[in-house]
This record gives C-alpha cells, sequence and structure tokens, in this order.
C-alpha cells in the first residue's frame, strides 16, 4: 500500500468531487421543478394530461439510468441536428431521468395532505390555486423534505454514472489517476471514502428533517 | 432529423444472438443477486431491531457502509480492492475463474441493494404494533419463534410494495456492469449501436426489455400481493 | 393452607426516571378472581405484565406457581403457564383464527397439528366462535375477535389468566359478550388477575378489589366492601367517577 499517491492526487480529486457536486446541484435544481410539473399534470383532471405525464413517468422509471444516457448521447445530436457538448447530454438526461422520481415524491407529498384540507380551503372562498400555494403545498414540502433530501444523495451517487460516457467527474479522475499511476487500491479507496462521507452528510441532514417534521 | 431505419437487422446474425445472451444475462443476474440481498437483508434488517447493542450498531453500520457509497463505486472496490485482501492462493482461483467481472457484479449488487432491503425490514419491524411482540412472547413462544412465525410473516406483508419496487431497482442496476464487463442487455444494445450506427433500434430493444420486466414483475407483485393480502387490516391498491 | 399461585413481593419498576410501579405487593391464591382498578397510568398494565416476565422490575419478585419471574431462566415456560389477554386483542392478522389459537400449542408446547386443532376448536368453542375459526381476525368484529384472543390464551391450559383492559377498545354492544366468557371462566376455577373499569364484573365475580394509584396499591378489599365502604378517600373518588359514567 503507498498512500502518498493519494496526498499527491488529492487536489485532482477534490476537484473531481467539486465537478460532481456541481453536476449533482445542476441536475437537482433542473428537475424538481420539472417534477413538480409532472406531478400536477399527473394529479390534473384532465384525463389526457394526467395519463400523458403518468405513462411518462412510469416510462422512464422502468429503464435504468445508464440507458437514458445512452440514448440522449445518441438522440439529441440527431434530433438537433448538431454536435452538442458532452455536458449538454449528460445534463438533459439527468434532468429528465431525475423528474420523474421527484415527480412521484411530490405527488405523495401533496396527496398526504388529503382532500379534506381542499376542501377546508375551497369551502372558505380560497381558489383552487389559492388552496395549493398556501394550504397544501406548505404541508406537503414539510412532509417530503426527507424524501427530497434523500433523493439528492441518489442523484449525487447517480452523477458516478456520467463516468461511462467518461465525463470528468470524481469517479472518472480517480479511474484515470488510477491507471497512470498504477495505485487503483488506494486510488478507488479514496474516493469511496469521500463519496462515503458526503453522503452520510446528506443522510443525517435527512434523518434530521425527519424527526422534525 | 436525418436517420434511415433498419429494423429488420434486429432479427439477423449476429445482432439476435447477443441481444438474446444480453437478455438472459440481465434477467440471472438481478435474480441472483436479489435472492442474495433478501437473504443478507432480512439478516442485517433484524440485527438492527434486535435487543442487542452489538447486533444493533453491526446492522447500523452495515447499512451506512453499503447505502452511502455509489454503486458504481462499490463495483469498482470489489474489483480492484476486494481481490487485494485474499490470501495469495484464494486470490490467483478467483483472478482465474472465467466470468470473474460476473460474480463481482453478483457480490457488489447484492452488497449494495441488502442495505436497502433491511432498511425496509427494519421499518416495517417497527410498523408492528408493540402488542404484537408482547402477545406472541405471552404466549410462551422464544424470541426466535416469534419472529420465524408472527414478525417476518407480517413484515413481509407490510413490505410487498417496497420489496417491488426494489425488486425492479436491482433490475435497472445490473445496467452498471456493464462498466465491469459484464455484457447485459444495456452493455450489447450500445456494442450493437457502435456495429451498426443504428443506436435508436438498439437502445429500443434495451428499453423494451426493462419495460417488459416492469409490466411482469408488477403483474406477478399483485397476484402476490392478493394472496398473502391480509383481510380487514392492509387494503390494497392506492 | 397451600401457598398462594402468584406472588408479587415488594414490585418496584421505574424508567426514564419515571416510577411506573413502587413497592407493590398481591398475593392471588389458586381459583381466586382479583380485579386491579384505578386511574390510568397508575401502573395495573406494567403490573400485569410483570407476572408473566414481559417487563424486567428493577425491585422485588414475583413467583408464580414457586417459579421466581426475576431468575427465571426460561421464560418461554413460564408464560405457556400463563394466559394473557390485551386490550387490542393482538390476534395475528396474517393468520387465520385458528392459526392464531394452534400456533404456540405446536411451537411452544409441542403439539401435533391435528392434537393444537383439536384442543383450539374446543376452547373456540367455549368461548362461541367455533364457526369462526377459517377466518382471518380482521374479518371479525371486536368481540368476536377478543374473544378468539381469549381462546388463544386458554388453549395452552394456563394455570392462571391475566386480562389487561379486555373491554376497553370495545364498542359497548360488544363488552357483554366477552364480560360473559370471563364471567363463565371466573365460575369455573380459572385464577384471573384483571385490570378492568367493569365494576358491574367486578362485584359478580371478583373475590377481591386491588386499587391501585400512582404505582402502589392504595386499598386491598373484599368485594362487597370495596362498593360499600372503601377505606380511601382516593378509592372513594374513584368509584365515584366510573360509576357515574354508566
Amino acid at each position: 500500500m503507498d498512500w502518498h499517491v493519494i496526498q499527491a492526487n488529492l487536489p485532482l480529486l477534490l476537484r473531481g468531487l467539486g465537478t460532481s457536486l456541481q453536476l449533482a446541484a445542476v441536475a437537482v435544481l433542473l428537475s424538481f421543478p420539472l417534477g413538480c410539473l409532472l406531478a400536477i399534470g399527473r394529479l390534473s383532471r384532465r384525463a389526457w394530461l394526467s395519463l400523458t405525464c403518468g405513462g411518462f413517468v412510469n416510462l422512464m422509471r422502468s429503464n435504468p439510468l445508464v440507458l437514458v444516457l445512452f440514448w440522449f448521447y445518441f438522440l439529441v445530436p440527431i434530433i438537433t441536428g448538431r454536435a452538442v457538448s458532452d455536458l449538454g447530454s449528460i445534463v438533459i438526461a439527468f434532468v429528465i431521468f431525475f423528474s420523474v422520481y421527484f415527480a412521484e415524491i411530490v405527488r405523495s407529498g401533496i396527496q398526504s395532505v388529503g382532500s379534506r384540507q381542499v376542501q377546508a380551503g375551497l369551502s372558505t372562498g380560497l381558489t383552487y390555486p389559492q388552496t395549493m400555494r398556501h394550504i397544501v403545498m406548505p404541508q406537503a414540502i414539510r412532509a417530503m423534505l426527507p424524501a427530497l433530501t434523500t433523493q439528492c444523495i441518489v442523484v449525487f451517487q447517480g452523477t458516478t454514472v456520467a463516468y461511462i460516457v467518461g465525463y470528468d467527474e470524481l469517479l472518472h479522475t480517480a479511474s484515470m489517476a488510477a491507471e497512470r499511476t498504477g495505485r487503483p487500491v488506494e486510488l478507488y479507496v479514496a474516493v469511496a471514502v469521500m463519496y462515503f462521507l458526503v453522503c452520510t452528510a446528506g443522510s443525517l441532514l435527512a434523518r434530521n428533517l425527519e424527526r422534525k417534521s | 432529423m436525418n436517420y434511415q431505419f433498419n429494423w429488420a437487422m434486429l432479427i439477423t446474425e449476429p445482432y439476435f444472438g447477443w441481444i438474446a445472451d444480453g437478455v438472459l444475462t440481465t434477467l440471472h443476474l438481478a435474480l441472483i443477486a436479489w435472492c442474495i440481498a433478501f437473504v443478507l437483508g432480512v439478516a442485517v434488517g433484524s440485527c438492527r431491531v434486535s435487543g442487542s447493542a452489538v447486533l444493533r450498531l453491526f446492522g447500523g453500520a452495515y447499512v451506512e457502509l453499503f447505502r452511502n457509497i455509489p454503486l458504481l463505486v462499490q463495483l469498482f472496490l470489489w474489483l480492484y480492492v476486494a481481490p487485494q485482501l485474499l490470501p495469495a492462493d484464494t486470490r490467483l482461483w478467483w483472478n482465474r475463474l472465467d466470468s470473474v467481472p460476473y460474480w463481482t457484479a453478483v457480490i457488489g449488487i447484492s452488497f449494495y441493494t441488502s442495505s436497502r432491503i433491511a432498511e425496509q425490514i427494519r421499518a416495517a419491524m417497527n410498523a408492528i404494533p408493540q402488542g404484537q411482540f408482547r402477545a406472541a412472547l405471552s404466549t410462551g413462544l422464544t424470541p426466535v419463534q416469534m419472529y420465524r412465525h408472527v414478525i417476518l410473516p407480517y413484515a413481509i406483508r407490510i413490505m410487498l410494495p417496497a420489496i417491488t419496487s426494489e425488486f425492479l431497482t436491482v433490475f435497472k442496476n445490473t445496467a452498471l456492469a456493464l462498466t465491469i464487463g459484464v455484457l447485459e442487455i444495456t452493455a450489447t444494445t450500445r456494442k450493437i449501436e457502435a456495429w451498426s450506427f443504428k443506436g435508436i433500434e438498439a437502445y429500443t430493444v434495451a428499453s423494451l426489455t426493462y419495460l417488459a420486466t416492469t409490466v411482469a414483475v408488477i403483474g406477478v407483485m399483485t397476484w402476490l400481493e392478493r394472496r398473502l393480502y391480509i383481510p380487514g387490516l392492509i387494503r390494497r391498491g392506492g | 393452607m397451600t401457598a398462594p399461585i402468584i406472588q408479587i413481593q415488594d414490585l418496584g419498576l421505574a424508567f426514564d426516571g419515571f416510577t411506573a410501579l413502587d413497592g407493590v405487593s398481591l398475593d392471588v391464591m389458586a381459583g381466586q378472581c382479583i380485579v386491579v382498578c384505578g386511574p390510568s397510568g397508575s401502573g395495573k398494565s406494567t403490573l400485569l405484565r410483570c407476572v408473566n416476565g414481559l417487563e424486567r422490575f428493577q425491585r422485588g419478585d414475583v413467583v408464580v406457581d414457586g417459579t421466581s419471574v426475576r431468575d427465571c431462566r426460561d421464560l418461554p415456560r413460564l408464560r405457556r403457564g400463563i394466559g394473557m389477554v390485551f386490550q387490542h386483542f393482538e390476534l395475528y392478522p396474517h393468520m387465520t383464527v385458528l392459526e392464531n389459537v394452534t400456533l404456540a400449542p405446536i411451537k411452544a408446547k409441542g403439539l401435533s397439528k391435528a392434537e393444537a386443532e383439536r384442543v383450539a376448536l374446543h376452547y373456540l368453542d367455549q368461548v362461541g366462535i367455533a364457526d369462526q375459526a377459517g377466518k382471518h381476525p380482521g374479518r371479525l368484529s371486536g368481540g368476536q375477535q377478543q374473544r378468539a384472543a381469549i381462546a388463544r390464551a386458554l388453549a395452552l391450559e394456563p394455570k392462571v389468566m391475566l386480562f389487561d383492559e379486555p373491554t376497553s377498545a370495545l364498542d359497548p354492544e360488544m363488552i357483554s359478550e366477552v364480560l360473559r366468557v370471563m364471567l363463565d371462566l371466573a365460575r369455573s376455577g380459572m385464577t384471573m388477575l384483571v385490570v378492568t373499569h367493569e365494576m358491574g364484573f367486578a362485584r359478580e365475580v371478583a373475590d377481591r378489589i386491588v386499587f391501585m394509584d400512582r404505582g402502589s396499591i392504595v386499598e386491598t378489599a373484599g368485594t362487597a366492601q370495596f362498593f360499600s365502604a372503601s377505606q380511601t378517600e382516593r378509592a372513594r373518588e374513584f368509584l365515584h367517577k366510573v360509576l357515574a359514567k354508566i
């Protein structure tokens, strides 16, 4: 075992970690709003809208992230007719893939509030959007905070999939360094520890939120 | 959009044979991994709710360890790091096996999934009313008999929907085995795409495989849920 | 004179600084029916759970039929001799009524399935629900569920029965069918320790009434004396409240 190799590569690995965190942050920030729209669409009384959104969610959920990534990697240039950066394809695939998971969390959060609260809101003369905005959503968000936090960890763990298309996030950085130095044991243990620390911090946060709510 | 479709190529050799192999690999990889994960998960989940502080600590550490490292990283650890911990002659035996990537994937996916199943076991056990434990003990059952005949059968029925979605997750997770060289369906279609530049046809096959399995698994689990459904206690559907 | 079948000696139990039981002593003779009453949180249910070792106490001891619960190395064996009935029935929802009743006789006592079913049907018949044996508990009414739970306890042919507020979770119209079963059981000579607020039942069958408050026994009296001339102010006040409800 040669632990100096970790020390020597630490700045590189930290940069990789930064890239992973940024990718996860972008994916969460874009897929959460899209997920909210999908959830509201799914709960809509218009059958065509609810069926379309539901079908899309179930179709996406039955596929693995890697495959979705391959799809977009292949499709985006064909559809747009020009070369798209690797990062562009990755972000599009991640956002669309993870939005359906956020949609499911938001949907069950809204449903957990229950129709009696909606009736109570409507009975006091609020409009439907007002009821959603002031009565349902505040309660729903509190109920789904732990699940949202857990999902953020899932997204962060999911960024490792970008390794497969050679994007320089943490795992890919480590594998390049492992190849260059010939020390895969030390480097993979080091990245495992880094992922473990970030994810553990996240799950502690989720547990805290759960206890509060 | 400028793309020439050629769906017929999918049923010509060598592609058709590849696809069949890929689908089969995905199926048995997922099944074997899930069975191991379930046994491990039940054992670890039981540790997490046991009366012994040592077992609870072990269960907690196990779950945190396997849940908080991405599966892809765990696969690399099993492939590159774990063999280094083996005695020299065992390592030699392992490295000479034909299907090291396959069994590495089985081990990696099993351990990763077992931590998630353990958490669901724990949640289900906590959802069982305390009175059930007391009632079972009060009739003179030993703690082991209590878990075996009363608590676990109850917990598994509560868990069934979660087990279904976990099973589907295992299916999707087998796709990550392509990174360590297992030719399951996603890797196979990737290969077909590289070979023929017919990405849409190839990936459609993979997507349909996952979609069909999802539909089949949900069908089987709904049937199972109906069979195991506890009259008057758990409402189906919803 | 023979020794009491249950001897509770200076029992003390505290969790997280809260004293649940504080020096409780009580003797129950074979064949007696003792009713324990008192306000909620007075430690009645905890006391019952100490008798079959479901709750670990810190002080004193319980001796059941010559076996010390404190030193007991084989709690399952001890518990087979003590039947317990719970407030919320605690039937196993995933098993039929018959399976509920036969589980412990088969697994804990080692009876054959056929023998266990014979015993189970006998007791299900005794509590009047033999015709419901094949159903799941969720399909029965509350009163039927509680009678099934009594049959489950009786199927082990225990020397002592413990009842922990057996009618508190029942709708009023179902209380009497459960009390009827308990009444018959007491008259047949079963030793019973019953936590209940059913003062009518107590008046009818109890040999003695124990009044508990804040973890200790405030008063023990013969049934007639308890109702006509309670010695303590607290017991009179409690009786007044409980009787006023009816």
